[in-house]
């Protein structure tokens, strides 16, 4: 939260107009507004943020909006980012979450816990952080109550990315997306990672089926030992160093696989799941 | 305007600086080095020592808070990268057990630094047993006070509790990491409780921020520079024209070259987020900054001259006005090129009051030209805008 009161630049939009609504620190009782709210853009959320800006706008960000509330000794901030589509906006959620809790149903998707709230809903990124004067208490109600007040409050779509149902849900750890670098491959620049209890699963949507193509080409020309796959429209196995046993394909303009399993064999035979729930 | 060292001296200094790298080559195969399977590694790695904590560090070491996969962590390690740094904070807790796990077995073999941005004792607390639970791991051998750009920032108590943490052996040493070496780090070193500063450093700063840096390490403390790459420059974003030069083959590796070849830093840390990158830094060990990469960094700073003045002192002509041209766009620089907004403002604010009434834009035209192409007068009214 430094230098939160540094640049409180003014940069009322149409945009975020609305989402000026929903800023409000009367959610729960005895709350109340610490300070002015304050708006960032792309060019200055460091100036609020730090490093963890990097974060934010590798998902695809446009502002955030903030205020700081008080109760006695506690104190919470709300920030709201407004992201470039829903896709972002739930991006950042799945990277901040708690991959251990579940998913509560808050928007297109939420958690709680004893001093802090996210959720997604729409184009909006919402994070409500307390720091209470007994960092051991649990303030989850409070917590509760102001996630709900911003989500009633914040218009948008409640359906989380269609992408995620497409992975098999037997041993199914938890999904995100990684904005950059899926397996740590700069080929694969964007897309859903979903983690099993044992190997991963990705998805990635290219613009096109041809630029698809290009990408399964050069991935091919990436891993030594290929053999072809018989998976989607068309596909490759192979085993590498840190990802282990791993099938890739493309079916249409989507770049998808398996990585991480013990054999290329499982990798296939999950790919091949996979690849059928790919529309 | 003094004799400030101009820009192209300052990097042709860098390069000097830099053929000092092989002595210390020399050293690390002296012996050195940590023992262990870095010693196999197919990649030429470079030690220094980190101030007064004697550790060994690689010059090249991971930045961890945009890293995404763990095969990233786990591959540079095994390449023998022995310094690696993430943040209670990042990803909401999530990156520090992304790089627990990825190090795994290789734990004790490296140095392992996390932060906590508490900004009381109970927070501070909780912060370093979360992390220690995250990190799955008995000790920190850094633990820094996060993003702390203000003295007053740095409280006693917060003191208090990283030295407890310190005699408890839940941390090893103690650091505070900056955006605002200039102001913090000259007070860390009289303060002499720190051992070592996280700091923001890269090759588009002015000369003075070398000497912050020289003196901190003089004073005994480990410098660990971040930023390396564009961070002074964080407003480019994305699609930028100048970051995305920046992104030119060669041109990351030159900017990490150019920290790495100042001998007052210890060690850096690079973000990385994929095997590629992790490839293209570690070169960074065991070369030297070459002309041509003195070009890459010159040609990148042509490019964002016309927003950042490098204070060279060449202004040509005077202000009609008597403004100290060159002063002003310092304070601009303070504010946009890193972040230091108030002390941007602060130093304006010190102007005189005729000073601080003038608007450039009242002018028909600017007397004041520079031989570099900084948009003088426009650079100007917005230093007015921004702080008066």
């Amino acid at each position: 939260m430094k230098a939160a009161g540094l640049l409180p630049m003014i940069l009322l939009t149409a945009g975020m107009a609305r989402a000026q609504e929903t800023l409000d620190c009367h959610f729960a009782p005895g709350w109340e507004a610490a300070g002015a709210i304050r708006e960032y853009a792309a060019d200055n959320l460091y100036d609020y943020k730090d490093g963890a800006a990097d974060g934010y706008l590798s998902y695809g960000f446009a502002r955030m909006r903030t205020i700081e509330c008080k109760s006695g000794g506690d104190m919470l901030t709300i920030d709201v980012s407004e992201m470039t589509d829903a896709d972002a906006a739930y991006g950042l959620f799945t990277a901040n979450r708690d991959s251990r809790l579940p998913i509560a149903k808050i928007g297109m998707g939420g958690q709680i816990q004893a001093h802090s709230g996210i959720f997604a809903k729409g184009n909006y990124y919402v994070e409500i952080a307390e720091v209470a004067a007994n960092p051991e208490s649990d303030h989850s109600a409070t917590m509760q109550a102001f996630t709900a007040g911003m989500q009633k409050r914040l218009e948008g779509g409640e359906t989380a990315p269609e992408a995620l149902e497409w992975f098999p849900k037997e041993n199914l750890d938890s999904v995100r997306l990684v904005p950059e670098s899926v397996l740590g491959l700069r080929l694969l620049k964007r897309g859903y990672v979903a983690k099993y209890k044992q190997g991963q699963a990705f998805v990635v949507q290219e613009a096109t089926p041809q630029s698809a193509e290009e990408v399964l080409k050069k991935l091919r020309e990436h891993f030594e030992s290929v053999t072809p796959a018989q998976v989607g429209d068309e596909g490759f196995q192979a085993k590498a160093p840190y990802l282990d046993g791993i099938c890739i394909f493309r079916k249409g303009r989507f770049v998808a696989g398996y990585a991480n399993l013990p054999s290329a064999q499982e990798a296939i035979s999950l790919a091949a799941k996979l690849a059928v729930m790919i529309p | 305007m003094g004799s400030n060292t101009s820009r192209r001296e300052f990097l042709s200094a860098g390069l000097s600086a830099g053929l000092a790298l092989p002595v210390l080559s020399a050293a690390s195969a002296m012996g050195q080095q940590p023992t262990g399977k870095a010693a196999a590694s197919p990649v030429k790695l470079d030690y220094r020592t980190l101030g007064r904590t004697g550790l060994k560090v690689t010059t090249v070491g991971m930045g961890c808070m945009i890293t995404s996969d763990p095969s990233v962590v786990t591959r540079a390690a095994d390449l023998g990268i022995n310094c690696f740094d993430t943040a209670r904070g990042y990803q909401h807790g999530n990156n520090e057990r992304m790089v627990g796990a990825a190090l795994g077995a290789k734990r004790k073999q490296i140095t392992l630094s996390t932060k906590s941005q508490a900004s009381n004792k109970d927070e501070l607390r909780k912060d370093l047993e979360t992390s220690l639970r995250e990190l799955n791991t008995d000790y920190i051998d850094v633990w820094y006070l996060h993003a702390k750009d203000n003295v007053a920032d740095v409280t006693d108590e917060l003191i208090e509790v990283q030295q407890l943490a310190k005699k408890q052996g839940k941390i090893r040493f103690a650091g505070v990491s900056t955006h605002k070496p200039q102001q913090m780090l000259p007070w860390m070193a009289q303060k002499g409780v720190f051992d070592v500063a996280l700091t923001i450093y890269n090759f588009s700063m002015d000369a003075s921020m070398d000497q912050a840096i020289e003196a901190a390490a003089k004073a005994g403390m480990g410098v660990v520079a971040m930023k390396v790459m564009a961070g002074g420059l964080r407003r480019m974003q994305p699609g930028d024209q100048a970051l995305e030069k920046l992104k030119q083959p060669g041109a990351m590796l030159a900017a990490l070259k150019w920290v790495i070849s100042k001998p007052s830093v210890a060690t850096t840390i690079p973000s990385m987020t994929d095997m590629d990158q992790l490839d293209e830094n570690v070169q960074a060990m065991g070369t030297t900054l070459s002309a041509g990469d003195q070009k890459l960094l010159s040609a990148h700073l042509d490019a964002i001259r016309p927003l950042y003045c490098s204070m060279c002192g060449q202004c040509d002509g005077a202000c009609q006005k008597g403004l100290p041209v060159a002063n002003v766009l310092r304070f601009l620089t303070y504010a946009d090129g890193y972040g230091q907004f108030a002390l941007g403002r602060e130093r304006f604010m010190e102007l005189s009051a005729a000073h601080k009434a003038v608007r450039c834009g009242d002018c028909a035209e600017c007397t004041v030209k520079c031989p570099h192409g900084v948009q003088v007068a426009g650079r100007m009214a917005r230093a007015q805008e921004l702080f008066a």
